[in-house]
């Protein structure tokens, strides 16, 4: 019985934690090349979850198909802001301050826009997986465990495509020193906007995987950016491994907690453990000095 | 530029006049409502800035607001004070929280500084909505918030029940904290903070210790923030964990963008023209008022990041670039 509670909490903590590092794990890359705190994160994977709703719940779209297209509109519209908005801002000074207010800004025209165009009410979106395992005492859903898996191969194709690849090189590059990659013949802004919309995508097929399982609201970007939030400070800002432990250690806490004590309770001992670490490890758990 | 130091102060004048004369020219109790609101919301917003101008965007200014009218409040109700020390009383307590967390935050720099307040906002809200709730009321909050009065003896008495009385008490403070502000704003402190928003390793490699002045603005805009609190309290009457969530930053910051940032008037401006747009002119956009908020903190941002401030440099400077308070 202890056994099998245990094991629940940790697989529910696993499947939190691996929808975190998703979202988390975008805000850290655009946070590295652009220097930008995106605070339209969260509407990013609003969107998402409505793309799922009406491509998969309403046209009867293939779920994997949806996930993709719900990464290439809401990447699109990342390039888009980053193009139009975020970009000009670079270009003049306080970036870090303007930017910000920009995005809180954004977020809220999409929050009010969402609202506008879907309703404030919650939505729900038909499972993709049916049915349910058992092992031992142990009850799961396939419809989690899938999100597990699909969440972890995407989490695992990224840092392939980030370490192998030639374009995830370049974004690193970027990363590092933007004037010394310009000068070995990178297009910079090419890639700067490619890692937005990579990222703005990521949240996009957070919000479409979780979809079924939470539901969709308007208002689902502003509870998600909070904790995307946590995770970027608990594993560094800027570190894409990081982004990864960080998003584990939330859900754990988050799952176990509420297995031991009330949600309002668990936030509280939530934050207090973030500032502690941060107390302890100002650049978080893997940020660099 | 004696001529346009001129015409700015012929403006503020006619404005006061303006202000002063407000009961002869309307008894619209609506009017006295805004325009109460819009002081409080001045008084908020210039606080914003102060933080603002030492390069940090505070999200968690709302919460400091609430940590003033719940103070101020349950100093009135609780303890017995009378509003007139409540009102100080509960600004020095925001003023000191604020250090604290400006000491633990403000060691990490720009966005680290956003989350942190990000998530103190969060965390003051659950715990005034969870915890204690005998005192704070959880959820449905405190009521009843009692309107302040002053008795001198048996003969004078003056009771602020009122929205015309309130109107010159919030007047009154509305002034005093924005003469206050420009006064710090012209200081050598304030030369500091404008430095340290613009570079900071290069103002410390004058021999300033940056983290000194950082925690002295934080602690600044707080106690104003406080003020701003304790003033919404006793005025609504009515306050609740939500009023001071952190989507509640979100319209103050419009108006101080739209205004000026890092500039005395700028959040003056910004908070009346657009309360007064949208109270007195909006008022049938309802709901999507807040979209064209967001809309137009966005296109400020974007086009004009000087506010509405810049715009008599424009017609009443030759040399704009010249006039402007750097760059």
């Amino acid at each position: 019985m202890e056994w099998s509670l245990l094991a629940q909490g940790g697989l529910n903590g696993v499947m939190l934690g691996v929808n975190y590092a998703l979202i988390a794990l975008g805000l850290t890359l655009i946070f590295g090349i652009l220097g930008i705190v995106n605070f339209t994160h969260g509407e990013m994977y609003m969107l998402g979850g409505y793309v799922a709703y009406y491509f998969f719940g309403h046209f009867g779209l293939n779920f994997f198909a949806t996930l993709a297209l719900s990464a290439v509109l809401v990447g699109a519209l990342g390039v888009i802001l980053e193009k139009f908005i975020f970009r000009p801002l670079t270009k003049r000074p306080k970036l870090e301050l303007t930017s910000l207010i920009a995005a809180v800004g954004l977020a809220w025209v999409f929050q009010m826009l969402a609202i506008i165009a879907f309703g404030d009410l919650d939505k729900n979106v038909p499972s993709a997986f049916k049915g349910i395992l058992r092992m031992s005492g142990v009850v799961i859903t396939v419809e989690r465990l899938a999100t597990i898996i699909i969440g972890l191969c995407l989490v695992v194709l990224l840092n392939v495509f980030l370490l192998k690849s030639k374009t995830g090189m370049t974004i690193r590059a970027v990363a590092q020193d933007k004037e010394a990659a310009a000068l070995q013949g990178v297009s910079v802004d090419r890639i700067t906007a490619l890692t937005f919309g990579i990222g703005c995508g990521l949240a996009a097929i957070s919000g479409a995987l979780i979809a079924p399982i939470f539901g969709i609201s308007p208002n689902m970007g502003g509870e998600v950016i909070l904790k995307a939030f946590l995770v970027v400070i608990l594993g560094g800002m800027g570190s894409v491994p990081g982004a990864m432990l960080g998003g584990l250690v939330l859900g754990f806490v988050e799952s176990f907690g509420c297995l031991f004590f009330s949600v309002p309770t668990v936030m509280v001992l939530t934050f207090s453990i973030i500032i502690l670490i941060l107390i302890l490890k100002p650049k978080g758990l893997l940020g660099h000095a | 530029m004696p001529k346009k130091i001129g015409i700015e102060a012929i403006l503020i004048i006619l404005a006061l006049v303006v202000l002063v004369t407000m009961p002869w020219l309307t008894q619209e109790t609506y009017v006295f409502h805004i325009l109460c609101l819009i002081g409080i919301n001045i008084i908020f917003a210039a606080s914003l800035n102060a933080i603002l101008n030492i390069g940090e965007l505070n999200l968690a200014q709302s919460a400091f607001m609430g940590i003033g009218a719940y103070a101020s409040t349950l100093l009135v109700t609780r303890v017995g004070l009378s509003f007139w020390f409540a009102l100080p009383l509960a600004a020095l307590i925001t003023a000191v929280i604020s250090l604290l967390i400006g000491l633990l935050t403000l060691r990490f720099r720009g966005a680290y500084f956003l989350l942190f307040t990000f998530l103190f906002a969060e965390l003051i809200r659950i715990l005034l909505s969870n915890f204690g709730i005998s005192v704070f009321g959880g959820i449905p909050g405190l009521t009843n918030i009692p309107r302040p009065s002053i008795e001198l003896g048996s003969l004078i008495k003056i009771s602020f029940d009122s929205k015309i009385e309130f109107y010159y008490l919030i007047l009154l403070i509305t002034l005093g904290s924005i003469a206050i502000l420009s006064r710090i704003d012209r200081s050598r402190t304030g030369m500091i903070f404008w430095a340290i928003s613009q570079s900071e390793s290069l103002t410390e490699s004058i021999g300033i210790d940056s983290m000194k002045f950082k925690i002295l603005g934080v602690a600044i805009g707080c106690f104003f923030a406080g003020v701003a609190g304790s003033l919404y309290a006793h005025f609504v009457g009515i306050i609740t964990p939500t009023d001071f969530a952190v989507h509640s930053v979100l319209a103050p910051i419009a108006y101080v963008v739209v205004g000026g940032m890092g500039t005395v008037f700028g959040p003056v401006i910004g908070t009346t023209f657009l309360m007064v747009l949208s109270h007195f002119f909006l008022r049938e956009l309802g709901f999507y008022e807040l979209l064209v908020y967001g809309l137009i903190i966005v296109g400020i941002i974007r086009f004009m990041p000087e506010g509405l401030i810049s715009i008599p440099n424009f017609i009443f400077s030759r040399f704009p670039e010249a006039s402007g308070s750097g760059k």
